[in-house]
Formats: C-alpha cells, sequence, structure tokens
C-alpha cells in the first residue's frame, strides 16, 4: 500500500534516517524499536509528510506521491493541498496527544471530518459517537481535554485519528508520556484495533506491542534498520546484534 | 431721600444708608421709577458688601418686581445667587450646568473608542498572520509599518494625517490638490486604527507563537491547511490569552481619545478643554476626570468578566 525507496532526512551534518526502504502492505501491523536518536520518529513523520525528506521516494499504491523535483533537480514538496490530501488518508497519534483544548472531545473528533472533508456534520456525529463508544469514552464527550487523564486524552487523539478513516495509522510512542497505570488502557485500544485489521505503524518503547501486536518488527539504530523481522525473532536472534541485546536488556 | 442715604454712603455709615434706601418705595404705575430703582440698587450692593446676602436678595427682587427687565438688578441678583451658595454646592450646580455638553462629547469619545475597538483587532490580526508568514516580503512589510507606527507618537501620526498629508496631496497631484484633506472625524478613525491595529499585531503575534506547536503539527496531521489550522485550532486557542494585553490596550485607547482634540475633533477632553479655558472653572476638568474613570472602571470589568468566561475549557 505504501512504499519508502532510499528515503534519507539529514539535520546538517547528522544523518537522522539514512537511506531506508520500507514496504507497508494493507492489514500490516509494524512496530519500530530502538534506542531514543535512532531516527524512528523521524521517519514517522516522513511517511505523514510533517517532515520533508532530503532523499529517496515514497510511493502509494505503487505511485510516487508527495514531491517532486524542481528547476535544480532537488526534491521539493508538492503543494499544500496535495500534501493535505495525502495526510487526511494517514492518521497520525502523538506522544503527547496534542489534542484542540479549546474543543470538546466530542468536537475534536469530529473536527477533522467536518473542517477538512465536509462532511455532514450529523453523519460525522454518528461515526464519532461510534468512535467514542470504541475506545470507551462516551460519558466524556462533552469533557474538555483539560479534564482528562493522560490515557484518556491519547484515547480521544485516537478517535479523532480513526474519524477521518484513514487507509493507515501511525503512532508516535503513543504510551512513552503516560503514568505506568494509564499505558494498559492504550495499549488495548491499540490492541483492539489491530484485530479490525486496520494497517498500522508503530513507533515505540513497549515491547509488548512488538510481542503482541506486531507482524513485523523493526529495529532502528543510527537511522538504518539493524533488524526486520517477525517478532518472535527479535528475541531469538539478539546474539547476533550486541545493540538490539543491549537495548532490549535496558527496557525489558 | 437719595441724597440723604448718599450723604450717609459717604460718611460710611452704611448700615443707615441701606436702611435710607429701602424706606423709598416704588411709585405708583405710569410714573417715572428712577429714584426708587436707583436707591434699591445701592441699597442691594451695600447688603452685598456687607455679606447680607439675603436683604440684597430681597431689595433687587423689589426692583424687579416694579421692573422685571431691569437688566442691573438682574446682574446683581445673579451675583448674590452666586456669593451666597455655600462653595460645594457651586461646584456641583457647575457641575450640572456643564454635563450636557461634557457628556455630549463623550458620546464622540465613545464613538471613536468602539470604532478603533473594532477596526484594530481585525486590522491587528492581519498583520499578526503577515509578519509570520513565511514570505519575506510581506513579513517584512509588516514589520515596517509596525516599526513606524509604534516607534513614533500617536500624536505626531495623527498631526501627520490631519496636517501633514493635505500638504503632501497638493504637491504630488496638483490638478486635484485636496485629495488627501481628510475631515478630522476620518483623520481621527485613521490614526487611532493604524496605531492600535500595530500595537494589537505585536500581541497577537506573540499569542498565536505562544500556542504549542504541536497544536499546528495535530491540525495538519488531520489533513487540514495552514489557514484552516490557524482559523479553527490556533487563533480560537490566542482569544483567551489576548484578553488581559488587549483589554490593557483599549484602556490605553479611551485615554488616547484625548490626543485627537488637537486635530480640531470635539471629544470628551476638548469640550472639557473649551470649557475650562472660558470659565477657569475646575470643576470641569474633575467631572472629565470622573468620566474618564467610569468608562475605564467599566472596561476593566467588563474584560475580567470576558477571560473568565472565554476560560472555560481549562482546568484550574
Amino acid at each position: 500500500m505504501m512504499k519508502l525507496e532510499g528515503v534519507v532526512k539529514r539535520y546538517g551534518s547528522l544523518t537522522a534516517v539514512d537511506r531506508v526502504d520500507l514496504d507497508i502492505e494493507k492489514g500490516q501491523r509494524i512496530v519500530i524499536i530502538g534506542p531514543s536518536g535512532s531516527g524512528k520518529t523521524t521517519l514517522l513523520r516522513m511517511i505523514n509528510f510533517l517532515e520533508k525528506m532530503d532523499e529517496g521516494r515514497i510511493l502509494m499504491e505503487g505511485a510516487p506521491v508527495g514531491y517532486r523535483l524542481d528547476k535544480k533537480g532537488r526534491l521539493v514538496m508538492e503543494k499544500p493541498h496535495v500534501i493535505c490530501e495525502l495526510r487526511s488518508e494517514i492518521g497520525m497519534v502523538f506522544q503527547h496527544f496534542h489534542l484542540f483544548p479549546h474543543m470538546t472531545v466530542l468536537q475534536n473528533v469530529m473536527e477533522g471530518p467536518v473542517t477538512v472533508k465536509g462532511e455532514p456534520r450529523e453523519d460525522v456525529r454518528k461515526r464519532a459517537m461510534d468512535l467514542l463508544g470504541k475506545v470507551g469514552l462516551v460519558d466524556k464527550k462533552d469533557a474538555y481535554p483539560a479534564f482528562l487523564s493522560g490515557g484518556q486524552k491519547q484515547r480521544v487523539a485516537i478517535a479523532r485519528a480513526l474519524a477521518m478513516r484513514p487507509k493507515l495509522m501511525l503512532f508516535d510512542e503513543p504510551t512513552s508520556a503516560l503514568d505506568p497505570e494509564l499505558v494498559g488502557e492504550v495499549f488495548y485500544t491499540i490492541k483492539a484495533l489491530a484485530e479490525e485489521g486496520i494497517t498500522m505503524v508503530i513507533v515505540t518503547h513497549q515491547m509488548g506491542f512488538a510481542r503482541e501486536i506486531a507482524d513485523r518488527v523493526i529495529f532502528m539504530d543510527n537511522g538504518k534498520f539493524i533488524f526486520e523481522g517477525h517478532p518472535g525473532d527479535l528475541f531469538s536472534q539478539t546474539m547476533e546484534h550486541p545493540r538490539i541485546r543491549a537495548f532490549l536488556q535496558k527496557v525489558l | 431721600m437719595l441724597a440723604q442715604g448718599t450723604r450717609l454712603v459717604q460718611e460710611d455709615r452704611l448700615l443707615e444708608a441701606a436702611a435710607v434706601f429701602d424706606r423709598i418705595t416704588a411709585p405708583p404705575k405710569g410714573e417715572d421709577a428712577g429714584i426708587f430703582v436707583q436707591a434699591h440698587i445701592s441699597g442691594a450692593k451695600i447688603h452685598f458688601g456687607l455679606k447680607d446676602y439675603r436683604a440684597s436678595a430681597r431689595m433687587c427682587r423689589e426692583v424687579l418686581a416694579v421692573l422685571p427687565d431691569n437688566l442691573e438688578a438682574k446682574n446683581m441678583l445673579a451675583q448674590v445667587e452666586i456669593a451666597s451658595t455655600p462653595k460645594w454646592l457651586r461646584f456641583l450646580k457647575d457641575m450640572k450646568s456643564y454635563f450636557p455638553t461634557l457628556m455630549k462629547a463623550t458620546s464622540m469619545t465613545l464613538v471613536l473608542v468602539f470604532i478603533t475597538m473594532i477596526v484594530s483587532p481585525i486590522g491587528g490580526l492581519f498583520v499578526a498572520l503577515g509578519r509570520i508568514s513565511r514570505h519575506k516580503a510581506l513579513s517584512s512589510a509588516f514589520w515596517f509599518y509596525i516599526w513606524i507606527f509604534r516607534g513614533t507618537p500617536l500624536l505626531l501620526q495623527l498631526f501627520f494625517i490631519y496636517y501633514a498629508l493635505p500638504t503632501i496631496g497638493a504637491s504630488l497631484w496638483p490638478e486635484t490638490p485636496t485629495v488627501l484633506v481628510l475631515a478630522p472625524f476620518t483623520a481621527a478613525v485613521l490614526g487611532l486604527g493604524l496605531n492600535y491595529s500595530a500595537y494589537l499585531a505585536e500581541i497577537m503575534r506573540g499569542a498565536i507563537e505562544s500556542i504549542d506547536s504541536g497544536q499546528m503539527e495535530a491540525a495538519k496531521a488531520i489533513g487540514m491547511t495552514y489557514w484552516q489550522a490557524m482559523r479553527r485550532i490556533i487563533v480560537p486557542q490566542t482569544y483567551k490569552r489576548l484578553v488581559p494585553p488587549v483589554g490593557n490596550e483599549f484602556i490605553a485607547l479611551i485615554k488616547d481619545t484625548a490626543l485627537v482634540s488637537t486635530i480640531a475633533m470635539v471629544e470628551l477632553m476638548r469640550a472639557a478643554n473649551q470649557i475650562f479655558s472660558a470659565t477657569f472653572n475646575v470643576s470641569i476638568l474633575v467631572q472629565a476626570a470622573l468620566i474618564y474613570l467610569i468608562l475605564t472602571s467599566i472596561f476593566t470589568v467588563a474584560f475580567r468578566r470576558l477571560e473568565d468566561r472565554l476560560g472555560v475549557y481549562e482546568n484550574r
């Protein structure tokens, strides 16, 4: 469904993402793990065009999207409306939720379809209530985000992303900002989505995601994939990868 | 008897003189009342000099009873009334007599305040969005505008618009020399609007930039364009943060409208100044001060309420 080819991102002399190839197939659940600063989040942000890549190609359903070459042959992003169109098909959940604080829970979930897609308010409302039911927050529909716990906020953020009916969901360390006792509720919400067959890419430190949700785990270090495979193999093959072993010892 | 009274005055026997003058009665209707009037006015003057205001007023009224249009008696009576009123009461009476003029002038002050309060937030938002734009030329142009209007006195700006623009217009377009001649009201609104837009623009820019960058990211992530994100997500979050500084600006604005009195606008300050120059009556300035205080107090309370109402989504 979505494919990254030779994607490179540099910040000055630092290469954050170094010629990465990633093939995301429909229904796949990819978990990217790795130490801080390994380029996981940057990679995820490039998939959603929040970050401009310096080299490479992004393909959607086989066609290159989002970038063109300018007169001097440099890679530039397409016009904003093209990028917005692409983004609206990709849901994103942030580490720090980024709910809209001046809107109620229900308004947060409805905002995308109503403002971006111009869908009729009543239809969106029905769908939004279904989604709130799915994440278990129907009773909080009229609450403002400031009055929710971290776990509840993240579940609203998931519902907000789903309301756009994305083809692909991206999770950027969705439980890293949560108190330990709140991790579970978000984890189970994401797990339930995984069981519905939604395509997702999750960047996380939670090994639970890798073990229980992923059908493919990628270990990233210094902007490169140093392991890519079935989650079971990650644990059995660590002997060959001292970096992975060191990381796993720290997070487990 | 008139001669007798006059002699007594010359001998400084004032009370006796007044009594003599009092005894001269009014002639029957149709006859010459000259002596009666002269005597009574003289008596009234003596009583006035001795601070017996009641007697003085009585003698004036007796003249007016015979000759209702006698100017001398009228003026004398007015003087007596002014002198006999306690100072504080006179102060209040003065206030009352100037009140309608001042209220009329206050309405002009309010018109200027309200127009600027509508124009400058719109202009300010426009300029603020231009300032944070990625287009260098646009951003620089608005920077220049803010630099000029925040960096020079409002008084000078008003002078420039009202007095200098016509001259510039006349020399640039000699065939239509009055093209830049503005009515005082237009010049006042233009000056206040441009000045306050510049100030509000900087406040709004600060407020927009204070919103967590994650908000823009989240808005973009659900597919919003930059302008959709600004309109729906970023700018609405600035409202509450804007109320205190913008409220301060509007309170300053109420007082700044006094400056347009220098370009021939009759508003509260100008009206007060005009009456004061003519009468040197202190009460007029006190009254103007009270009106300004009442206006600024109302604004202070109103903005406080508005701030509370806009903060409902915050957990405090």
